[in-house]
């Protein structure tokens, strides 16, 4: 490896690191998951009390107190609010964690800029695997909640992992992006939080679509989560095939802005040094 | 066109036996007063041009390197030296990678390792475990490799139980000596070293340098050090880094003598003269006594030392409030010699003619052998410091040191002598004279170590 020469940018490139490096990434992703209930009692069970926990929370809150309705229709029973909110609630987190820690990766690991040739590309895939596995436990929360409730899971459960990869590609492509930028700009970091929450509030997770005036459709239909959120519900709750040719232009803008992102974060990381 | 360059290039120089070549190389920082200022200077530059205003920069430039060209070969052992803020930490993470130079190139074959500053690229909230592997891998190991090397790197750092500590509990030592010893065992073909040795103790100095000498036998070292007699020990050739410019390059002792006059020179000002005028050679010797012929029949290894005359014209530096006008050895007789034994007592004399009034002189020296290495030395100072010899111009002080001569190991030697107003601590070089006499050691029973000592007794016989 020469570090001299200017950072490649091809697709190819990004999987040759990817390869080489794959046991450090799953290493270190593998401590982010454990980091972060370090010291605690339970460790890594808390990973699958907490969803366990909200959705015990809403399914009180929504389906008891608030008496909720989807309006799916004659089969909704008391907890469906619950599981369908905790649909979109996952999605969103998993987009949230890796938007709102992407702007510090490069800043909270300084030391791998300036003190040694760090394959910085893969923080922002490491971020990602950690995100990932935090929502592939809640989203087997999700289906073991749906057992009990429903006393059956939708064979098209087997499809989510087709409808998240779009958006774990988007994701990563964003997280680049926004990893380069918050060297520069330490301002992202701040604003960043806000626009996860706008994502939040701005896509069909506490409400359907159609809850919506019609006049605001176009933005909710604008944000990325939407429509991965709408799959996903399909799949894991209603038991239905996915919109698949809708998943296939997906993935092929999400590839788009992936690349986009990949290429961006090699052009900038040369200046990462100085501004550190 | 770059093309045919480059090709032609390639004819010219085989770059076979380069290991580092850089060529014009410069950074320069861009500070700015107000992160605003940033943003304002990515926006500002366009806009005006766009609407056809001239030109504005919101930074202050800093150039921490300024069109350094070197090349290092494939083998060779540089040492860096310059003063705090020179630009040799800039230089190397350079040619490390992790700084983008500003202009110039920077060209290295092999795989670099680099030790800068303390802990490099540790994740302090890991494990020592954690980091040995992520380092390795970093550094280009596979994760079988540093499973084989595993148990070596943990044995070279010897840190005990803390292994399995995060890394921020470490002192300073432990962090050094585990990150030396990952880059010890990856396989480096070039080793870049940023005076983090100076940490470690005693013990694992030693494991450090045995280490790096067997490294250099075939590998490529480049190595920074305000030390500068460290430099001298280890290096084939040194770079000397001033305010980001490179002053001079060359032979380590050339190169640190030079930094050192500089280094002198701007702490007590500008010194009046580098080569003082010779004010009037010391009398002859009246009578010369050779010590050869009361052992003419002893072994022949005896530590016979050859000695030359008191060289005027070494090279000096100094203020020029005092004036060294020569230096003698003498036997305990106060007969000059020119031939000395290893062993004997000699007096060593120095002395010296006042320009100026000098409150309180201390004169001293120090030898050297042929590497630039200290060997010993030793001045007036403590001896003189509650009734200091004050003097005024025209003054003549002789310094007499006497001493036994250690048993020296065969090869040249040199001693500097200097003549300084002050304290131990602060004080004012007037004149020192870099190899004012130097003797060569022909023969010599002295079979390790720097210098000998005269045994007083060695025995060896059977218990029992």
């Amino acid at each position: 490896m020469n570090p001299h020469a200017a950072q490649p940018t091809s697709l190819f490139s990004l999987g040759k690191s990817i390869w080489t490096n794959r046991h450090l990434i799953q290493k270190l992703a593998w401590r982010e998951v454990v980091e972060r209930y370090k010291g605690s009692v339970l460790g890594l069970f808390w990973s699958f009390i907490n969803p366990v926990l909200m959705l015990i929370v809403y399914t009180f809150v929504f389906s008891v107190v608030f008496q909720a309705k989807w309006g799916v229709g004659d089969a909704e029973n008391k907890t469906s609010f619950a599981l369908i909110l905790f649909a979109g609630l996952i999605l969103h987190g998993f987009l949230a964690e890796v938007f709102n820690r992407a702007p510090n990766l490069i800043l909270n690991n300084a030391n791998y800029v300036k003190k040694v040739v760090f394959p910085l590309e893969l923080l922002p895939i490491i971020c990602l695997a950690s995100a990932s596995f935090n929502g592939a436990i809640s989203i087997t929360v999700l289906l073991i909640a749906s057992v009990i409730v429903n006393g059956y899971l939708p064979w098209t459960v087997m499809f989510i992992p087709l409808v998240i990869l779009p958006l774990g590609t988007l994701v990563l492509g964003c997280a680049w992006i926004l990893a380069a930028l918050g060297v520069f700009v330490r301002d992202v970091s701040q604003t960043i939080g806000i626009i996860t929450t706008v994502m939040l509030f701005m896509a069909p997770v506490f409400f359907p679509l159609s809850a919506m005036p019609e006049k605001f459709h176009p933005f909710i239909l604008a944000n990325p989560l939407t429509f991965i959120i709408e799959q996903a519900r399909e799949v894991l709750i209603f038991g239905r095939q996915p919109n698949w040719s809708g998943l296939a232009v997906y993935m092929l803008i999400a590839f788009g802005v992936a690349w986009l992102g990949y290429v961006w974060f090699q052009k900038t990381r040369k200046g990462f040094a100085d501004v550190l | 066109m770059f093309g045919f360059k480059k090709l032609v290039r390639d004819l010219l120089m085989s770059s076979d036996d380069i290991a580092i070549r850089i060529q014009g190389l410069t950074k320069s920082f861009q500070i700015y007063n107000a992160p605003q200022d940033r943003l304002k200077q990515f926006f500002m530059p366009r806009l005006l041009k766009f609407l056809g205003k001239s030109d504005r920069r919101y930074y202050k430039e800093f150039k921490a390197l300024e069109g350094v060209s070197f090349e290092v070969k494939k083998g060779e052992t540089v040492g860096i030296v310059g003063r705090n803020g020179s630009g040799k930490s800039t230089l190397l993470q350079m040619i490390c990678g992790t700084l983008a130079p500003t202009d110039g190139q920077v060209e290295t074959h092999g795989r670099i390792a680099a030790l800068l500053e303390l802990g490099s690229g540790f994740n302090p909230e890991f494990s020592g475990r954690e980091n040995v592997y992520m380092n390795a891998t970093v550094l280009g190991l596979s994760q079988e490799e540093v499973d084989d090397r595993f148990d070596e790197i943990i044995y070279f750092a010897d840190i005990g139980d803390f292994l399995d500590q995060p890394v921020k509990t470490y002192s300073s030592g432990m962090m050094v000596r585990l990150a030396f010893a990952v880059i010890a065992h990856v396989n480096a073909d070039i080793l870049i070293v940023d005076e983090a040795l100076a940490v470690g103790d005693a013990f694992f100095s030693q494991k450090c340098m045995r280490f790096l000498r067997e490294f250099m036998k075939t590998g490529t070292v480049l190595f920074v050090s305000h030390d500068t007699a460290s430099v001298k020990s280890l290096c084939s050739s040194a770079i000397w880094l001033e305010k980001g410019m490179l002053i001079q390059e060359g032979s380590p002792k050339d190169v640190c003598e030079l930094y050192l006059e500089a280094f002198f020179e701007a702490q007590q000002g500008k010194s009046s003269t580098t080569r003082l005028r010779k004010l009037e050679k010391i009398r002859s010797p009246s009578s010369v006594k050779d010590q050869r012929l009361e052992f003419i029949n002893a072994s022949n290894l005896r530590n016979d030392i050859a000695l030359f005359e008191f060289d005027s014209d070494a090279a000096s530096f100094g203020k020029g409030g005092a004036e060294i006008l020569g230096v003698q050895l003498l036997d305990g007789f106060e007969h000059l010699l020119t031939w000395i034994v290893g062993g004997e007592t000699v007096i060593f004399r120095v002395f010296v003619y006042c320009q100026e009034n000098l409150t309180s002189p201390i004169i001293g020296f120090h030898i050297k052998d042929k590497l630039g290495q200290t060997l010993f030395g030793d001045n007036t100072f403590l001896t003189y410091q509650d009734q200091p010899v004050g003097c005024s111009q025209g003054d003549e002080i002789v310094a007499d040191f006497v001493f036994n001569m250690p048993l020296l190991p065969a090869g040249e030697y040199t001693v500097s002598v200097a003549i300084a107003d002050g304290t131990q601590e602060a004080h004012v070089q007037h004149h020192w004279i870099h190899d004012a006499l130097h003797f060569k050691s022909e023969s010599s029973s002295v079979s390790t170590g720097l210098v000998g000592i005269p045994m007083q007794e060695i025995k060896m016989f059977k218990k029992n």
